[in-house]
C-alpha cells in the first residue's frame, strides 16, 4: 500500500515543478502560434538559463539578479540566432514538418554539446532566491523558492496576457498566428515577429530554468526531459493561450506527484508520458480545446 | 432507376446553414451542372455526396443504396468518384503513376501479393499499365506519361486528375470546378473531354462558374443560392429564370447577354 | 550545338547516377570482408541499422508519415529475445520469433489509436511510445537488468550450428538486408506500394479513389515495426549484450540521419546512409568530444541544403520541364 501521507508534500513540489513545466509549455505555444513549428530545442534554453546564470554568478562574480538577467538576454538572443540560421532557411525551402522537428532536435544536440565542451559535465546549482527556512503549514514544508516560483509564474502569465491583448506588438504576433498572409498584407513585419517569438520563447525557457535550478541542479543534459514535460503541458493545455499551458503544467506536476507516491519515483517519467499519450489519443485539442 | 437521389440534405456549421434541405435527382447518362454564386454551398454539397462530410439532416441514395454518412473510400467503391476544387494530384509521382493509383479499385491484393507476385497479379499489373496509358491518351496526355505530375501545366494537371478518376471506372463522376484557372483553349479541351466521358456511359455531375462550359456541356442545370436549390432545368430555361438572374445580380462570370 | 551534347552527357549521367550509391556502398562492404578486423564490426552495425532504416523508409518514405518511436519495437523485440535466451534458456531462433511477435503485438496495440493523429501530434505520440519503452527498460530491473542490461546472449544458430565468426555474421546480415531491401522494393512496385505513396501525396485524393487510408497506414506501420523488430533482435544476438541505451533516443537520431543522408524514399538510401554514418565516427574518432557536436551541426546543414540525400542524386540532374 503506497504511503499517501507524503502526498501533500510531494503534491506541493509537484505544483512548483508544474509551474516550470507551464512556463516551458508557454514557450512552445508562442512559437507554435506564430509559425506552426514545434521547437524541440526549447529544452536547451531551459538548460542555458540555469547554466549561464551559474557561470556569471560563480565564475564572473556578478550579483545573482544581474547574472539571471544576463542569462535571459543571452538565451533570447540565441533564440533569434536559431530562428535566423536554422528555422528560416528550412522554412524558405518548404521543408516538411518532420525535417523541421529533426532540425530543431539537432539544434538541441549542438547547444548541449557546446555547453558540455565549454562548461564540463559537472552538475551545478544556484542558491535559492530567499535564504530562509521553509514555512510550515502543519506537516507540510513550504519553501520560499516554491513561493517565488508560483508568484513569478503568475506574474509572468499576467504580463504575457497583457502583452498579447494590449500592446501593438503582441497583437501583431497574434495576427501572424491567425493568418500570416493577411498579417503581411496589413504591413506587419512577419519575419521580425517570428524572430521575436523565438526570443520570447527562449527567454521564458531560461526563466523557467533559473527558477527551478535552486531546487535541483542543472547540467548540460537536463534540456530534453524539460522540453518533453513542457510539451506535455502545452498539449494538455491545448496549444493556445498561455493560461492553458500553465494549467496543463500544473496538472502534469500533480499527476507526477500522485504517480511518485503511488508507484515510486522511478516511474515519474512513465507517468508523464502516459499522460501525454492519453491526451493525444482522447483529446488532442487539450483541456481548453475540442475533443477529436 | 435514378442514379443519385438527395432528399432534404442539410448541413449546418454552427449558426450558418451551408446546405439547406436540398432535393436533387440525377438520372443515369448525361451531364448535370450545379451552379450558383460564390458561397452558395456547392462544394459543401459535393463533400456531402462524396462522404467527406456528413449531412445533419436528409438522405443520399446512390444506385438505390443509402450512402448517407459512409466514408469516401466506401462511396468510391460503390462507383462514385470525385475530383477536387484545388487539384489533388500525387505531385511526386509521374502522370502515369497517378492514373495507375486510380485503378486501385479495379485490382486486388495487399502485402502478400506484392511479395509473392502470383501470375494473376502480374497480369493485373500489365492491365493496369495498359488502362493507364489508354486513359492518358483519352485526355490527350499520352506524351506526358513519364513526367512528374508537378511538371505539367495547370490545365493538364486538371485533365490528369480527371483521367485518374476515370481509372476507377465510376458510374458517377463528380467534377468540382474543373475549369477554374484554365484559359479558354484549355476550357475547350475540357468541355470536349467531358462530352466524351458522358458519351462513354459515365454520368457526370459538375460544379462550375464558367457559364460557357456549363451551357455547352450540361443537359440539366441546378442552381444553388445560400444553400437552397432555387431552380432546375435545361441550361436555357435556367439562364432565363428571373430568380437565377436575381441571385447572380447579372454578374455571372463568362455569361454574355 | 553544344547544348545537345550537354544534354546527351546529362542523360547518360542521369541514367548511371542511381547505381552509384549502391556500387560505393557495396565496394566498402567488399573491402570490409577482405580487410577483416574492426571494420567488420562497424559494417555489421551499419547493416543492422540499414534494416531498421529500410523499415522507416516504408513508413516515412513511401507513406509519408512521421515516427520518432520505432526504436520501441526494436527494443521490445531485442529485449524479448534477450530475456528468453539469457534468462530462460530458450533456443535463439524461437526466442527471436517470440521477440518479433511481442514487438508486432505492441505495434498493433498502439498503432490503431496513434495513427488517427497527424502532424506534430503523431510525432509526439510516437516519441512518447519510444520513451516509455526506454523508461520501462530502465526501471523494470528485475527483468531487464536496468542500466546494466543483459549480457551473455547467445549468437543465432540452428541446432548445433552457430554463426560465430565475424565474417560469417557480416555475410548473414548482408543476406538479411538484401532480403529486406528486396521486399521493400517489391512492396513499392505493387498496388500496395502505390496506395502508400498515394497517401503521402494526398490523403483526400486517395480516399476519393477508394483507398482505405486508415488500413494502409496501419499496414505500413506494422511493416516498419517488423523491420525494426528484426533489427533489434539481430542486434542483441550479434553483439551478445543489450542495455536501454542501445535502443534509446540516440538510435532514433542516428537512424534519421542515415535515412536523410542516404535519401528518403529510395531503395539504396538506407544502406548508403548506414554505411556512411557508421564510418563517420571512425573518421572523427580523434575529436571525441566534438563528435556529437559535429554530428548535430552536420545534420542541420544536411537538412537545409541536401534534404533529398545522396541516393537521390540521380534525380537532382534536371530533366526538361514541359513548356
Amino acid at each position: 500500500m503506497p504511503d499517501f501521507s507524503y502526498l501533500p508534500q510531494i503534491a506541493l513540489s509537484g505544483i512548483g515543478v508544474g509551474c516550470i513545466y507551464g512556463l516551458i509549455g508557454i514557450g512552445f505555444c508562442v512559437i507554435y502560434n506564430a509559425s506552426g513549428i514545434v521547437n524541440f530545442a526549447q529544452g536547451a534554453f531551459v538548460m542555458l538559463g540555469g547554466m549561464l546564470t551559474h557561470v556569471a554568478f560563480v565564475q564572473l562574480g556578478l550579483p545573482l539578479a544581474v547574472s539571471a538577467l544576463l542569462a535571459i538576454l543571452i538565451a533570447a538572443a540565441l533564440g533569434v540566432v536559431v530562428d535566423r540560421l536554422v528555422v528560416r532557411p528550412l522554412w524558405d525551402r518548404n521543408a516538411t514538418m518532420f525535417v523541421m522537428i529533426l532540425a530543431t532536435l539537432a539544434v538541441q544536440i549542438v547547444i548541449e554539446r557546446l555547453t558540455l565542451i565549454g562548461a564540463g559535465d559537472q552538475p551545478r546549482t544556484l542558491p535559492p532566491l530567499t535564504d530562509l527556512p521553509p514555512l510550515m503549514l502543519g506537516p507540510v514544508a513550504v519553501s520560499f523558492q516554491l513561493l517565488w516560483i508560483v508568484a513569478l509564474s503568475l506574474v509572468l502569465i499576467w504580463l504575457l496576457d497583457l502583452f498579447f491583448k494590449r500592446t501593438r506588438i503582441g497583437k501583431a504576433m497574434r495576427a501572424c498566428a491567425i493568418n500570416r498572409e493577411a498579417a503581411a498584407l496589413q504591413g506587419i513585419p512577419v519575419s521580425r515577429m517570428l524572430a521575436l517569438s523565438f526570443a520570447l520563447s527562449a527567454a521564458l525557457g531560461a526563466i523557467a530554468g533559473i527558477l527551478i535550478t535552486p531546487t535541483q541542479y542543472t547540467a548540460f543534459n537536463v534540456g530534453v526531459p524539460f522540453a518533453i514535460s513542457g510539451f506535455i503541458a502545452a498539449i494538455v493545455g491545448g496549444f493556445g493561450r498561455p493560461l492553458g499551458a500553465f494549467v496543463g503544467g500544473i496538472m502534469l506536476g500533480l499527476a507526477q506527484a500522485v504517480a511518485i507516491v503511488a508507484f515510486g519515483a522511478g516511474l515519474k517519467n512513465v507517468a508523464a508520458l502516459s499522460v501525454l499519450l492519453i491526451f493525444l489519443f482522447i483529446r488532442p485539442g487539450g483541456i481548453l480545446g475540442e475533443a477529436k | 432507376m435514378t442514379l443519385l437521389v438527395l432528399e432534404r440534405v442539410t448541413r449546418r456549421f454552427g449558426g450558418l446553414v451551408a446546405v439547406d434541405a436540398v432535393d436533387l435527382s440525377v438520372a443515369p447518362g448525361g451531364v448535370t451542372a450545379i451552379i450558383g454564386p460564390n458561397g452558395a454551398g456547392k462544394t459543401t454539397l459535393f463533400h456531402l455526396i462524396s462522404g467527406f462530410q456528413t449531412p445533419d439532416l436528409g438522405r443520399i441514395t446512390f444506385q438505390g443504396r443509402d450512402i448517407t454518412g459512409e466514408p469516401p473510400e466506401r462511396i468510391a467503391a460503390h462507383g462514385l468518384v470525385r475530383t477536387f476544387q484545388l487539384v489533388q494530384l500525387f505531385r511526386d509521382l509521374t502522370a502515369i503513376e497517378n492514373v495507375k493509383v486510380g485503378c486501385h479499385l479495379q485490382t486486388r491484393g495487399g502485402v502478400l501479393t506484392a511479395l509473392v507476385r502470383p501470375k494473376g497479379a502480374r497480369e493485373a499489373e500489365t492491365q493496369v499499365t495498359a488502362t493507364a496509358r489508354e486513359l492518358l491518351a483519352f485526355v490527350g496526355l499520352d506524351a506526358s506519361a513519364e513526367l512528374p505530375a508537378s511538371a505539367l501545366t495547370y490545365g493538364r494537371q486538371r485533365l490528369l486528375e480527371i483521367a485518374r478518376a476515370l481509372a476507377a471506372k465510376p458510374k458517377l463522376l463528380l467534377l468540382d470546378e474543373p475549369a477554374a484557372g484554365l484559359n479558354s483553349e484549355e476550357t475547350r479541351l475540357l468541355a470536349a473531354a467531358i462530352r466524351r466521358i458522358a458519351a462513354g456511359g459515365t454520368t457526370v455531375l459538375l460544379i462550375e462558374h464558367d457559364m460557357n462550359l456549363v451551357m455547352t456541356t450540361a443537359d440539366t442545370v441546378a442552381v444553388l443560392d445560400f444553400g437552397k436549390k432555387i431552380a432546375e432545368g435545361t441550361p436555357r430555361s435556367v439562364r432565363e429564370d428571373p430568380a437565377v438572374v436575381a441571385a447572380y445580380l447579372g454578374t455571372a462570370e463568362g455569361a454574355h447577354a | 550545338m553544344t547544348t545537345s551534347r550537354n544534354i546527351i552527357w546529362r542523360d547518360r549521367l542521369a541514367a548511371v547516377a542511381p547505381a552509384l550509391p549502391w556500387t560505393i556502398a557495396l565496394a566498402i562492404l567488399g573491402y570490409a570482408f577482405l580487410a577483416g578486423g574492426y571494420l567488420v564490426t562497424v559494417m555489421s552495425f551499419a547493416l543492422i541499422y540499414a534494416i531498421f532504416v529500410t523499415g522507416l523508409n516504408v513508413f516515412m518514405g513511401y507513406a509519408g508519415q512521421v515516427t520518432f518511436g520505432h526504436n520501441a519495437f526494436a527494443a521490445l523485440s531485442g529485449y524479448g529475445s534477450a530475456v528468453l535466451t539469457a534468462s530462460y534458456g530458450w533456443q535463439p531462433l524461437t526466442a527471436f520469433a517470440a521477440g518479433m511477435a511481442l514487438a508486432l503485438g505492441g505495434a498493433l496495440v498502439v498503432g490503431y489509436p496513434t495513427l488517427r493523429l497527424k502532424g506534430h501530434y503523431l510525432a509526439m505520440a510516437t516519441l512518447a511510445i519510444g520513451l516509455i519503452v526506454y523508461e520501462v527498460a530502465v526501471q523494470w530491473q528485475a527483468v531487464t537488468g536496468g542500466y546494466m542490461g543483459i549480457s551473455g546472449i547467445p549468437p543465432l544458430g540452428v541446432g548445433g550450428f552457430e554463426i560465430m565468426s565475424d565474417r560469417a555474421q557480416l555475410a548473414f546480415l548482408l543476406l538479411v538486408l538484401v532480403l529486406a531491401t528486396w521486399s521493400a522494393m517489391r512492396l513499392r512496385a505493387s498496388r500496395f506500394g502505390r496506395a502508400l505513396v498515394a497517401i503521402a501525396g494526398s490523403e483526400d485524393a486517395a480516399r476519393a479513389l477508394g483507398i482505405d487510408v486508415a488500413h494502409y497506414k496501419l499496414m505500413a506501420f506494422l511493416i516498419s515495426a517488423a523491420y525494426a523488430a528484426l533489427a533489434g533482435s539481430l542486434f542483441v544476438h550479434v553483439v551478445g549484450f543489450v542495455s536501454p541505451e542501445v535502443f534509446g533516443l540516440h538510435m532514433v537520431v542516428l537512424a534519421f540521419t542515415m535515412l536523410y543522408v542516404g535519401g528518403i524514399g529510395t531503395a539504396a538510401g538506407p544502406l548508403v546512409g548506414a554505411v556512411i554514418i557508421s564510418l563517420l565516427p571512425e573518421t572523427f574518432r580523434a575529436l571525441k568530444d566534438y563528435q556529437d557536436l559535429a554530428y548535430g551541426a552536420g545534420l542541420i546543414l544536411l537538412l537545409i541544403y541536401a534534404p533529398k540525400g545522396l541516393a537521390a542524386l540521380g534525380r537532382l540532374i534536371p530533366r526538361s520541364k514541359e513548356s
